[in-house]
């Protein structure tokens, strides 16, 4: 037993390198919407835009479908009938580490709050067009292999093994595996291949996202604070991942902990 | 007390607030009572003194005249002339004795053969006789008695009787001055709170013009002002209602509009992709249909942000550089030049609203201007201003308000076919801009074209 503290959403799931996806072959998205002629557009655009694409019309349909063929990235409607696409998020979030886009109806809504809260790892806003959407899966597939050549980085009392996507906590004279999704791993190795340096939040939102729109902090402040729960202590004081005000955020290092 | 001509009083009524009105017609009435009072009061002291000293004259003036007969009918006394000196005293009453048509006069040198014919003659005849007269400028009391052989007269003075009125004029005058301010005070304080049911129902009536559609008057308990609060808050409810029905009504179609637009702008990124398996005449139709799928989906946008609740979300706020901002907006515009003379501050702002006004006064210099030339931002007054130059035609003057309408085509109908605009643009930065409270207007540019000046002031950190 170790005392790292750990959300209730987060289940033991695989965040090692290597996809599913054999090389060469399309990346599989699932779209999940409850409009027949969106699905039948998006797909014929997405499918242009090279990826193989599977469609469900709702939570339910969507999560037989996932039992039965695994996809790359699941594409979610919020406004889902039956089962709504919150709920859809959070069970597949605890289900595994699988890349979920969300869709919502406005930008600037708690709906954007609510999904990133739920486990999403992007948004994108309605009308969904399948160019901006291809640049968003992409850069979410990529997010898998953080380019760097260190093999094991630390942040305090916690390892990251960024070739086998491990994250391992040496607390309390325990030792215990973390499990993150893919966006809080290279959130995480960011920080750490900084080494205490401040890495600004336009960087950490180019380098993580692909986003060139510095406008939108609470997708970068949604997924720290999931971060955070994971890995700290406590998650009110962090003391690994530190908040820079003004400025973006920083790994803690020796000299952190020493003062 | 003050007289008011009718045209006057209509002037006042025009041009006075109710409470002064009220005031005023206080101390009307207040000086009016006690001018009344006064006006009586002054008569009745006045008319009593005044007979206090006629009677006590007279009574002095026959108890003189007794000395005097006896002295006439003393044949052992040589004349009445030492007693008339003696009776005279040096004091301000004047003594004479008239005797076979010779005066004896003794006092202040009166001219008492003066005195009224009438007087004389009376008590010449043998009845006693007094008039008030007035005698070298002086009001005085002449008494006339018949005496063994002649007439006795003493002549006796009112001016201190004049003065003790004088002052008891100057006591009441006084008197009805104070009512009247008091009046007017009293009058302003009940016209006060008289009104002040309707004051609240202007600053009500204030707060609600100025955009608070949740002002509303408290529960009245007076039953002459009751049915007014309620139709003040009914109206209130009403016309909240429907503000935001219609701030919804725009939301809601632009939102139904999505589903659509998505399946639209989708199947049109698949036709332009196969473009060069069309035939020229296709082409031209797909291009056409790509701009204004395109165009509609801004405008979509646009509604949906223009409908929503202008109010910054104290959440959204935060500290802003605007150089930042512009220089991101300005980064994929090749030509425009940013020009940053001094540092200006850093202002607490919703980050997304400000990267829009940026955005859209850039689009709006493109699409009306041939494009922005010089973005500046500088330190304003109370936070920081940005300038966007263009070198197009630039704006006239009785025009420079009504771009910021919403659909407004700035006066050249027609032409928005050519500009690619939604015409919701600048609506959008002045609705943004109103929200950080700043300021936004339109110059003349120096390159010849268009100068939009935004103003955001720092805010409270």
């Amino acid at each position: 037993m170790t005392s790292i503290p750990r959300p209730a959403r987060s289940a033991p799931v695989r965040c090692a390198a290597g996809g599913t996806t054999a090389p060469g072959a399309r990346t599989r998205v699932l779209v999940v919407d409850d409009d027949g002629r969106i699905r039948q557009a998006l797909s014929l655009a997405l499918d242009d835009e090279g990826f193989a694409v599977s469609t469900a019309s709702s939570g339910e349909e969507a999560m037989t479908l996932l039992a039965r063929d695994p996809v790359d990235t699941v594409l979610l409607d919020l406004m889902l009938p039956g089962t709504d696409g919150l709920t859809v998020c959070r069970r597949l979030r605890a289900r595994g580490d699988l890349p979920i886009i969300i869709v919502t109806a406005r930008s600037e809504s708690a709906e954007v709050i609510a999904g990133l809260e739920a486990g999403a790892d992007d948004y994108v806003t309605k009308p969904v067009v399948a160019g901006e959407l291809a640049a968003r899966i992409r850069a979410l597939v990529r997010r898998r292999r953080p380019d760097t050549a260190a093999a094991t980085l630390t942040i305090g009392d916690v390892e990251v093994r960024p070739d086998e996507g491990l994250v391992r906590c040496h607390r309390d004279g325990g030792t215990a595996d973390v499990h993150l999704t893919r966006t809080e791993f290279r959130l995480l190795v960011e920080l750490a291949v900084a080494g205490g340096k401040v890495v600004t939040r336009e960087d950490l939102l180019r380098r993580v996202w692909d986003y060139d729109y510095l406008g939108d902090t609470r997708l970068l402040d949604v997924h720290i604070r999931r971060l955070r729960c994971k890995i700290e202590r406590d998650p009110d004081h962090p003391a690994l991942v530190l908040t820079v005000r003004g400025s973006g955020y920083r790994a803690a290092v020796r000299a952190d902990a020493d003062g | 007390m003050p007289t008011v001509s009718p045209r006057r009083a209509g002037l006042l009524q025009r041009q006075l607030p109710m409470t002064w009105r009220v005031a005023i017609a206080f101390a009307a009435m207040s000086m009016a009572i006690t001018g009344l009072l006064a006006v009586v009061t002054w008569h009745l002291a006045s008319s009593y003194l005044l007979s206090r000293r006629e009677q006590g004259a007279t009574t002095q003036a026959a108890v003189d005249a007794h000395l005097v007969q006896e002295v006439l009918r003393d044949p052992r006394r040589n004349g009445p002339v030492d007693l008339i000196q003696g009776l005279a005293g040096g004091g301000d009453v004047t003594v004479a004795l008239r005797r076979q048509g010779t005066w004896t006069v003794s006092g202040p040198a009166q001219d008492v053969p003066a005195l009224p014919a009438e007087l004389l003659a009376l008590a010449g005849s043998g009845t006693p006789a007094r008039q008030r007269v007035v005698a070298a400028g002086q009001p005085v009391l002449a008494v006339a008695l018949p005496v063994e052989g002649g007439v006795y007269v003493e002549v006796a003075p009112l001016s201190g009787l004049d003065s003790s009125l004088r002052f008891l004029s100057a006591v009441l005058a006084a008197g009805v001055g104070v009512s009247g301010l008091l009046g007017l005070g009293l009058g302003s304080w009940a016209g006060r709170r008289a009104l002040r049911p309707l004051t609240e129902l202007r600053d009500a009536a204030a707060r609600m013009a100025a955009g608070d559609l949740d002002a509303r008057l408290p529960e009245q308990d007076d039953a002459d002002l009751a049915p007014l609060a309620a139709t003040f808050n009914r109206t209130a409810d009403d016309l909240q209602w429907r503000v935001r029905r219609d701030a919804r009504f725009a939301g809601d179609v632009s939102h139904e509009l999505r589903s659509p637009l998505t399946t639209l702008v989708n199947a049109v990124a698949i036709l332009r992709r196969r473009r060069d398996e069309l035939t020229p005449t296709a082409q031209q139709a797909v291009d056409l249909l790509d701009a204004d799928v395109h165009r509609f989906r801004t405008m979509v946008g646009d509604l949906l942000e223009i409908s929503r609740d202008e109010r910054i979300d104290e959440s959204d706020l935060e500290e802003c550089d605007m150089v930042d901002v512009v220089t991101h907006a300005v980064g994929a515009r090749p030509g425009i030049v940013v020009d940053v003379a001094t540092t200006p501050p850093k202002v607490l702002a919703d980050r997304r609203r400000l990267d829009r006004v940026v955005e859209n006064l850039l689009d709006n210099a493109a699409h009306h201007g041939g494009g922005a030339v010089r973005v500046g931002v500088s330190p304003s007054s109370d936070g920081v201003r940005v300038e966007v130059d263009d070198a197009g035609p630039g704006i006239p003057v009785e025009l420079r308000k009504e771009v910021f309408e919403r659909f407004s085509r700035g006066g050249i109908a027609g032409r928005r076919e050519d500009t690619g605009g939604t015409g919701l643009g600048l609506a959008l930065v002045a609705r943004h801009v109103r929200a950080h409270h700043g300021r936004v207007r339109i110059e003349e540019s120096p390159f010849g074209g268009a100068r939009v000046v935004v103003e955001i002031p720092r805010g409270t950190t």
